[in-house]
């Protein structure tokens, strides 16, 4: 078992790094960039940049240096100056980029970059600000969603809300998905089994964003208006206290209010999950409830409950150990459309913010933890395995 | 070759958008929310060139074998029923409403340099079609579209955006030109693609292209009329005259009304410049877009005008009539930071307008003063002076083109009476000084008086390049300073007489606080974006204070007691960010968030507000008002 984990270990640090790095190489490949817009802005006739203006911004987004030295010192924040052993100095002179390209017009008209007029070397770095570097925790410093500030104060104020609604919804979604198909594969073609199957295919093929609207207009809206007790239609906490008919006077911030709150999103996201979830588990339950050995239990004339739990449903949670765990990394990077909808501050906002407002630092860091959670996801699935079924060793 | 190139290029963009949209449906939203709210991209003009290109030799000068005829372009515009064009985009706004957002210049009909008596090109497709026959397109018996002699059919193809809004009344205009014979095929390009810094609009890639223009209190449009503004590869695409109209009146006069500060001479120029336009027919106006505000019928006190964007200007006069002590504001973006310099998104722009207070405004095009000093300094009024004064060779100058040269013999420079020369020893230029007088009585939200050290810090922190700020025009251009306590003296570079002058004065940062047991003034400007005192919680001289930022959710003022109009009548207000234009109505209508502005009242969004006002005992108030953007469709005259 501790060889196991050393070696899925090491395994995992690659996998961590050759995603980092693709996805790394991925944004910067990809046009666009916070300078784009700056650009767009040079040739105003009011607002003058040159390209001396421009050169300073991408400096100031490190875009002036070379891909291979903006991922090391994104990585464990080197380089940051010339190297020194002693009192030396190495490489100072060593090129990592070029602060302003030497450009020029091609027969078409476009404009081509054919050397470097004035190029950064590792003398240039120091005194220039670095991340200590990822590996060390340090996501460094935000470009847009909350400039030139810490990308963990982004992230600490999604993360809590974040957790908040999808660890309520696994649970709640765990809680009912299970038994509801659990029920159907033994009822199987009865009234209860069509209706769960009818609803399920309902929730998976309805898309969240409608639903979501659909529950504010009746349930926020309509309700208000009619007088009756209604929900508010989104936020995760309340800005002033309000009057909700049956209730009285909810204050901003109390836990009712987080609860009132709480009920739509929540049931758009359950809805959606234990439709998916039900319909998993009554299949498998139903593969395996065909096996001889179910039959063989029945026919030594063991208790049904003990055949269903003991011999069909210990077997059948094999296959959704491994949907179940990969809910973990979900739980993280929460969910985009119904957050949006709701308005709830949460990491799936918080990503789509980020990469449409190019905030690379961000959007890094949320790729990242999302692709650690994911690896971490994977081995607690492997070990759930061996306890779920004996039959796997993990050496 | 190249042609083909780029169409696999747009090809790829386009499926990639295609599949964007459907993975993050949201996303997409978003970006048409951005086209149809925020300032365009395209308001931006271009850099006047130096060297005078001789472009008659270069590509993209070739005519448009179909759009160069004056002719067909008339005949469009007679085809298009503009009407139908507004009803189809803003059905929820009266008949006299959509009437009003016509346009037949490229300058708003309350515009102070809107011209009168303009040719005009009602809706009349039998006028239009006779242009057609007229201009060798005839209609073949049974046939749908037009041809010519040589048989070749009278098709167009039609770029714009992929925004919901664009494709709604580019719907009716391709039907409208299919009833006059005319084929369009319809190009609805991703804006990162039509707006891109090398693609689309600047690359003159289009026959027909569709965009906004925003219109400001200074009506410019040098670099969009005139005849040395043409994109072309030979003059690396500078200029944003993307129709490639070259009118010698037109540009004589456009050049004219930029070079000249007395206002009747500019209009008489503008005059000029908009009657060529509407002969010549380059550029079709179709519409004004409107702009919403919506508030709490308890909300007395916003003033929305248009060409004045920050309806917040007089927030210290708002008050609530039963809603207690909270006023919640609604907007769709969350600031980066409150550091304003690198920061100009609308919502940012807000909060700093309640943190520090909005010294001038627009309304109607013309600014006035809203805050802090007693009048703008104009020539008029004695505040600003226009010195002769004689540079010397080896001085620092800005020539005709608005860039800062060394003076040397040969320069264009504009001499003291306005008039575009060489210079030469003995050649006077002008110089404008700004003299700008404070109210008495302005504090810090501390308490502390404001005095001529914050006055100065702020010149310092707005022109030192580490801020991370983009753009030092006026910096570069000022070359005197002086300050007191109440007045601020600002001496421009020679030649550096832009329209709008009196609207040039340097903001202010409190010198006195501390930071971390050091003196803001001694802070080095590369630190500040990452000060939390001054990108999250800055203190200022406005009507409210900020208390507290939510990352994500909100934002919480309180009035500022040391206000010096005194505190204002609403205790607290809070800025909410809600991204979902739909969540933000639904908190409208019940309440939760008590104002919402443009960015969020965008098309079906309006009409449920607007709905929702017009009922009886409506809880909600609807404003609308003509904006300053203004959708208009462009001929490309030349072909590459």
């Amino acid at each position: 078992m501790t060889n196991y984990l050393i070696r899925r270990s090491f395994q995992m640090l690659m996998v961590l790094f050759f995603s980092a790095l693709v996805t790394y190489t991925l944004l910067t490949l990809a046009p666009g960039g916070p300078w784009e817009e700056i650009l767009g802005r040079q040739g105003s006739e009011t607002m003058r940049i040159d390209a001396e203006d421009i050169a300073r911004i991408r400096a100031q987004y490190e875009l002036d240096l070379d891909q291979t030295w903006r991922f090391t010192r994104w990585l464990f924040g080197w380089p940051n100056g010339p190297i020194r052993i002693g009192e030396q100095e190495l490489l100072a002179d060593f090129q990592v980029g070029c602060f302003l390209p030497l450009e020029t017009t091609n027969a078409l008209g476009e404009t081509v970059i054919i050397g470097c007029q004035k190029p950064v070397t590792l003398k240039d770095l120091e005194g220039r600000r670095v991340s200590r570097g990822v590996i060390f925790g340090d996501f460094g410093l935000s470009w847009g969603i909350l400039r030139d500030r810490p990308v963990m104060d982004v992230l600490w104020s999604r993360i809590p809300r974040t957790l908040q609604l999808m660890f309520t919804v696994t649970v709640l979604s765990l809680m009912i998905g299970i038994p509801l198909g659990l029920i159907s594969a033994i009822r199987q073609y009865s009234l209860f089994d069509y209706t769960v199957t009818t609803l399920s295919f309902l929730g998976s093929s309805m898309p969240t964003f409608f639903f979501g609207i659909i529950l504010i207009l009746i349930f926020a809206i309509t309700f208000k208006q009619w007088g009756w007790f209604y929900l508010p239609p989104g936020d995760a906490v309340g800005s002033r206290d309000y009057v909700v008919p049956m209730l009285g006077k909810v204050e901003a911030g109390s836990l009712l209010d987080q609860l009132l709150r709480m009920i739509m999103p929540v049931s758009v996201l359950v809805f959606f999950s234990v439709a998916g979830w039900s319909r998993f588990i009554r299949s498998s339950m139903l593969e395996v409830l065909r096996q001889d050995y179910v039959r063989t239990a029945r026919a030594k004339g063991l208790l049904e409950n003990v055949v269903i739990f003991k011999h069909a449903f210990r077997n059948a949670l094999i296959p959704f150990v491994t949907i179940v765990v990969f809910a973990i990394p979900g739980m993280f990077s929460g969910a985009i459309v119904t957050e949006t909808i709701f308005n709830w501050p949460g990491m799936g906002r918080l990503f789509i913010d980020a990469l449409s407002r190019n905030d690379y630092p961000v959007s890094m860091s949320i790729f990242l933890i999302g692709a650690t959670l994911t690896v971490i996801a994977t081995l607690i699935g492997d070990i759930l395995y061996t306890i779920v079924d004996p039959r796997i060793r993990l050496s | 070759m190249h042609k083909s190139k780029s169409w696999v290029a747009l090809s790829a963009v386009m499926i990639l958008s295609m599949i964007l949209a459907a993975c993050a449906p949201q996303v997409v939203t978003k970006e048409v929310i951005k086209e149809v709210t925020a300032p365009p991209q395209v308001v931006i003009q271009t850099q006047v060139l130096t060297q005078v290109v001789e472009i008659e030799k270069e590509a993209w000068t070739t005519p448009h074998p179909i759009l160069s005829d004056l002719r067909v372009r008339q005949a469009i515009a007679y085809c298009t029923d503009r009407i139908a064009l507004i009803k189809s985009v803003y059905d929820y706004l009266s008949p006299e409403e959509q009437q009003k957002l016509l346009m037949d210049s490229f300058i708003q009909s309350s515009h102070w340099a809107h011209a009168k008596g303009l040719p005009q090109y009602p809706f009349d497709p039998e006028k239009g079609k006779a242009l057609l026959e007229e201009a060798g397109w005839k209609l073949a018996e049974g046939a749908q579209f037009r041809t010519n002699a040589n048989g070749e059919e009278l098709s167009l193809r039609f770029t714009t955006t992929n925004a919901q809004f664009r494709q709604t009344w580019a719907a009716v205009f391709e039907k409208n030109m299919s009833d006059c014979g005319i084929r369009i095929l319809r190009l609805h390009a991703p804006g990162a693609w039509w707006f891109g810094s090398s693609t689309g609009l600047r690359r003159r890639d289009f026959e027909l292209g569709a965009f906004a223009w925003v219109g400001e209190a200074d009506p410019g449009g040098r670099t969009l009329y005139a005849c040395d503004q043409i994109p072309t590869p030979a003059n690396n695409w500078r200029g944003q005259n993307y129709m490639g109209w070259c009118n010698e009146r037109a540009d004589a006069n456009i050049k004219l009304a930029n070079n000249t500060l007395n206002r009747e001479e500019r209009i008489k120029a503008y005059a000029a410049v908009q009657e060529e336009f509407a002969k010549d027919m380059v550029s079709l106006p179709v519409f004004a877009r409107v702009e919403h505000i919506a508030h709490s019928a308890n909300l007395k006190g916003p003033d929305p005008a248009p060409g004045e964007p920050y309806v917040v200007n007089n927030i210290h006069e708002w008050e609530l009539a039963d809603r207690g002590d909270t006023l919640i504001l609604g907007y769709t973006q969350e600031p980066a930071t409150l550091f304003t310099l690198i920061e100009s998104a609308f919502v940012a722009s807000n909060a700093k307008a309640l943190i520090d207070g909005l010294p001038i405004i627009s309304k109607n095009y013309d600014y006035t003063v809203n805050l802090y000093f007693k009048q703008l300094p104009t020539l008029e009024n004695g505040g600003a002076v226009l010195n002769a004064v004689e540079p010397k060779a080896g001085d620092k100058v800005v020539d005709v083109n608005g860039d800062i040269v060394d003076l040397a013999e040969g320069v264009k420079v504009k001499d003291e009476k306005g008039n575009e020369v060489e210079w030469k020893p003995g050649v006077k230029m002008q110089q404008i000084v700004l003299t700008w007088e404070l109210e008495p009585g302005i504090k810090w939200s501390d308490g502390k008086p404001l005095v001529a050290a914050d006055m100065e810090l702020g010149k310092k922190i707005t022109c030192d390049p580490e801020s991370g700020a983009v753009d030092f025009t006026t910096c570069e251009r000022t070359v005197g300073f002086e300050v007191t306590d109440t007045t601020q003296k600002i001496t421009l570079m020679p030649g550096y007489t832009p329209p709008l002058y009196f609207t040039i004065f340097y903001g202010w940062y409190p010198s006195h606080q501390e930071i971390g047991g050091r003196k803001l003034a001694d802070i080095p400007a590369k630190e500040w974006s990452t000060l939390k005192e001054i990108a999250e919680l800055p203190m200022g001289t406005g009507p409210y204070i900020i208390k507290e930022w939510t990352k994500g959710q909100q934002m919480v003022f309180e009035a500022n007691p040391n206000f010096y109009k005194g505190a204002p009548k609403i205790k607290k207000i809070i800025i909410k960010f809600i991204a979902d234009t739909k969540q933000a109505v639904a908190q409208l209508l019940t309440g939760d968030v008590d104002m919402l502005f443009g960015e969020t009242l965008v098309g079906a969004e309006a009409g449920t507000v607007a709905k929702a006002a017009a009922e009886p005992n409506a809880k909600v108030i609807f404003h609308t008002i003509p904006s300053a953007t203004w959708e208009h469709i462009d001929f490309n005259l030349n072909v590459r």
